[in-house]
């Protein structure tokens, strides 16, 4: 089955895969950081990683970029000029509360679709649609079940497998009757997360800590919300959209009050009592809104900014958890 | 009194300038010594070299009496409306109003250079959490939150979606800090698929007709909060008289810049033609005005031209420049090493097409705000940066990054290998913060790189 690559979360594996097509959300790694972007001041470390993983990638039939930040929609002009797979660019409005917002997010589906049958995909029928919305709405919704019952970077990885893979992948085995408790809960919020940066979770659990709140954009914050049965079986189409550009709150909207909506919630229910900010160096989006977090949250905030330059964690951001987690204790 | 062309100093500007009033200079009510400025804070002026005409001297005064105009605006009782990172669209439609006043908020990212960083500004917005890993245009938060370099605006306009991250995520920072804004999308500009309709631009470029649709439907949602604002309606015919108004400007500058660049000797420094042509984003606070200032430049220009005279030498190199500099300065250091500026991409050249008269005035506005260069890839924007080059006889593009830019990280490099595989061009990408001061040898040294090549390759 033919693959379809892409990184933001407002990218509906559902759409590709009631095409026939293998939806992949890929989480770039440090494999081949160096070669295809020229300059490495000023590009976001995710997008530059991003854009050679797409380039090295010999599997994919296509790729789909969107328009979330400047960055990535000039990732695009890159990716065209660098190598032959093809390329989708999808407009995903900044704006959200106006029909004509979700109306253009819908068009772009639509043309997505076109892309897609022209790599051999099939254009469903509403039918069909709905029948892969709901095998991926279960799955997902066991994902989600396991919160509590895997260590953080369990359930963390196993998001980032159901996004990879989709539906067929996933495990959904509970291993612990029992949920976990213990560790200071925190909460991880920002941009998305390299391969290699799951350590985050261990270092966070070998320093008393549990992130209970994975937010960056690779983990639940990036996952679209439950699809309504009705509305799934009557315009499964419509409902995609509303689950996906409705629903899944982002630092790039306009205005991001959804955003600090859904944080205030997620906050509150799961008891969270500092903040791990997750940033790449050069990212404007997430970078603005550490200020005006740390006023909002009224909780520590531990700002991580992010080079993506190294392997993994460095040793600095370690003792920097190290110390924010000694201080919470 | 010398009326030969050349370029003085702000001192030999303030002699000068008594000389020109005892011969009877008559002059706007803004006019006056360009000196006085430097009373404001505007420090950097006394580093700048300026173009001794009179309507030069017309045209700063005019530029550096903004704030004024729009206090004066407010005690008349007109309504201000801060038009963000809009290059050229809701300006028009805000003109066409005979109560409401445009104003660019972004403008406020030369005020660290016109200031020399004495302002605060930039200090203001570090303490926001907007650092300099974000573009010189922080410094409007500052200017915002500080209510010292101009009046609040009433109505905050933003567009937003294919625009920088820059800009976006500061507006969204001053919108948490609680000025409500009305964000209109601009969406990314894509090729019309096979079979799509399709709408040709101002400026030559192609966009999907339902793109056009959707820019539209977001400006009438512009068009009904200015109507709200000025309590009164914005009606076609005022949108179309507005238009027009709009395209006087751009005609005027289109002639300026043809005749300037492509003047065998050349007839107005680059520092003076960069002012000008950033007149056409949103008249400097008065239309009208505007239109005079042009006017006067442009006989003044064709004066010199007729003259065969100038303000350099008849060897300079031309220089293509893309994007604005963030220190003005640099305009002037070009000339020092040998350069001289024969076209530009400042960003915004949509903003100087003419837009189309005989649609729908909605309509014509949608596609001139889709023919933004910004808002498509950056191969389009180094496709007509090549026609410009064409048009304009360039010998060599100077890229100039904006220190922390979302674009300039990748667009650069695109816009390089274009502009060389088209046109085999020499390309030179330098990067200008507010203040060059500490930079201006290592910047000379690559100015003049750039011109020593140029040179060289005339001789082949
Ligand atoms: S981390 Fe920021 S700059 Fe990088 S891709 Fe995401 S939003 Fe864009
Ligand atoms: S990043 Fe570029 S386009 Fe955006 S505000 Fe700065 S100079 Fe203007």
């Amino acid at each position: 089955m033919k693959t379809i690559i892409y990184t933001c979360p407002y990218v509906p594996a559902e759409w590709i895969a009631a095409h026939g097509l293998r939806p992949s959300r890929i989480m770039p790694g440090a494999a081949g950081s160096t070669s295809s972007v020229g300059r490495t001041e000023g590009v976001c470390p995710y997008v530059r990683r991003f854009v050679n993983e797409v380039i090295m990638n010999t599997q994919a039939s296509g790729v789909v970029v969107t328009t979330v930040c400047d960055q990535m929609r000039r990732a695009f002009d890159i990716i065209m000029r660098r190598c032959e797979l093809p390329a989708f660019l999808m407009n995903v409005p900044s704006t959200w509360q106006s029909v004509a917002a979700h109306k253009l997010y819908l068009d772009e589906l639509r043309r997505l679709g076109e892309f897609l049958v022209r790599l051999g995909g099939k254009s469903p029928s509403s039918r069909a649609l709905a029948k892969v919305m709901l095998e991926y709405d279960t799955a997902r919704t066991s994902v989600l079940a396991t919160r509590g019952y895997l260590t953080s970077s369990q359930y963390s990885e196993l998001i980032a497998e159901f996004n990879r893979d989709g539906k067929s992948g996933i495990t959904t085995t509970i291993n612990e009757k029992k949920p976990f408790t213990g560790g200071i809960p925190l909460a991880i919020i920002g941009g998305p997360l390299l391969r290699e940066d799951f350590g985050i979770f261990d270092v966070v659990e070998n320093s008393g800590g549990r992130i209970v709140l994975d937010a960056a954009e690779t983990g639940e914050r990036g996952m679209c919300a439950h699809f309504d049965r009705r509305r799934l079986r009557d315009e499964p189409l419509i409902e995609l959209s509303n689950a996906y550009f409705g629903s899944i709150p982002d630092a790039f909207r306009r205005p991001n009050n959804q955003l600090y909506n859904w944080l205030k919630r997620e906050l509150a229910c799961r008891e969270v009592r500092g903040i791990i900010f997750w940033r790449y160096i050069w990212c404007d989006i997430w970078h603005a809104e550490l200020h005006r977090l740390k006023q909002w949250a009224n909780l520590p905030v531990l700002d991580v900014d992010v080079s993506g330059d190294e392997q993994a964690l460095t040793v600095r951001t370690t003792q920097r958890i190290h110390a924010f987690l000694e201080v919470l204790q | 009194m010398n009326n030969a062309p050349g370029q003085i100093t702000l001192e030999e500007w303030d002699e000068r300038y008594e000389q020109l009033r005892r011969a009877g200079l008559r002059e706007p009510g803004y006019g006056g010594p360009l000196g006085r400025h430097v009373g404001d804070g505007d420090r950097r002026l006394l580093k700048l070299r300026y173009d001794n005409s009179v309507a030069s001297l017309r045209l700063w005064n005019f530029l550096l009496t903004e704030e004024d105009r729009l206090h004066n605006a407010r005690a008349e009782g007109k309504r201000i409306v801060g038009t963000m990172k809009d290059l050229g669209t809701v300006p028009v439609m805000a003109y066409s109003l005979d109560n409401v006043v445009a104003f660019y908020p972004d403008g406020a990212w030369w005020i660290p250079c016109v200031m020399e960083l004495s302002a605060g500004l930039l200090e203001t917005a570090d303490s926001l959490g907007i650092d300099e890993s974000f573009c010189p245009v922080r410094a409007m938060l500052g200017a915002f939150v500080t209510g010292a370099h101009f009046p609040i605006p009433d109505q905050l306009v933003c567009s937003v979606g294919a625009t920088c991250d820059d800009f976006s995520a500061i507006a969204q920072r001053l919108n948490g800090l609680g000025y409500p804004i009305l964000w209109w999308e601009i969406p990314h500009r894509r090729f019309p698929e096979v079979d799509e309709a399709a709408v040709r631009l101002p400026g030559g470029f192609c966009a999907p007709k339902r793109q056009v649709e959707f820019v539209k439907s977001e400006l009438e949602r512009v068009r009904t909060a200015l109507e709200r604002l000025a309590g009164q309606r914005l009606d076609d015919k005022k949108l179309s008289a507005g238009i027009q108004k709009a395209n006087e400007v751009r005609r005027y500058l289109a002639e300026l810049r043809q005749v300037t660049f492509t003047a065998k000797v050349c007839p107005l420094p680059a520092l003076e033609m960069l002012i000008a042509e950033m007149l056409a984003i949103h008249f400097c606070s008065d239309r009208d005005e505007t239109i005079s200032v042009l006017k006067e430049l442009i006989d003044e220009v064709k004066t010199r031209v007729q003259a065969g005279r100038g303000v350099l030498g008849d060897d300079t190199a031309r220089i293509f420049w893309v994007n604005p500099v963030a220190d003005l300065q640099v305009m002037n250091l070009l000339e020092d090493c040998g350069g001289r500026i024969c076209g530009t991409e400042y960003l915004f050249s949509h903003a100087l097409d003419t837009i189309p008269e005989e649609l729908p005035p909605a309509e014509a506005l949608a596609r001139m705000a889709l023919a933004d260069p910004m808002v498509g890839s950056s191969v389009d924007r180094a496709e007509r940066i090549c026609a410009d080059i064409r048009r304009f006889g360039s010998e060599a593009v100077l890229i100039s990054r904006i220190p922390g830019a979302s674009h300039c990280a990748l667009e650069g490099e695109v816009i390089g290998e274009v502009v060389r595989s088209r046109l085999e061009v020499p390309v030179l990408e330098i990067e200008v913060p507010p203040v060059t001061d500490s930079i201006r040898p290592t910047l000379g040294t690559r100015l003049e790189a750039l011109i020593e090549t140029v040179k060289e390759r005339r001789k082949k």
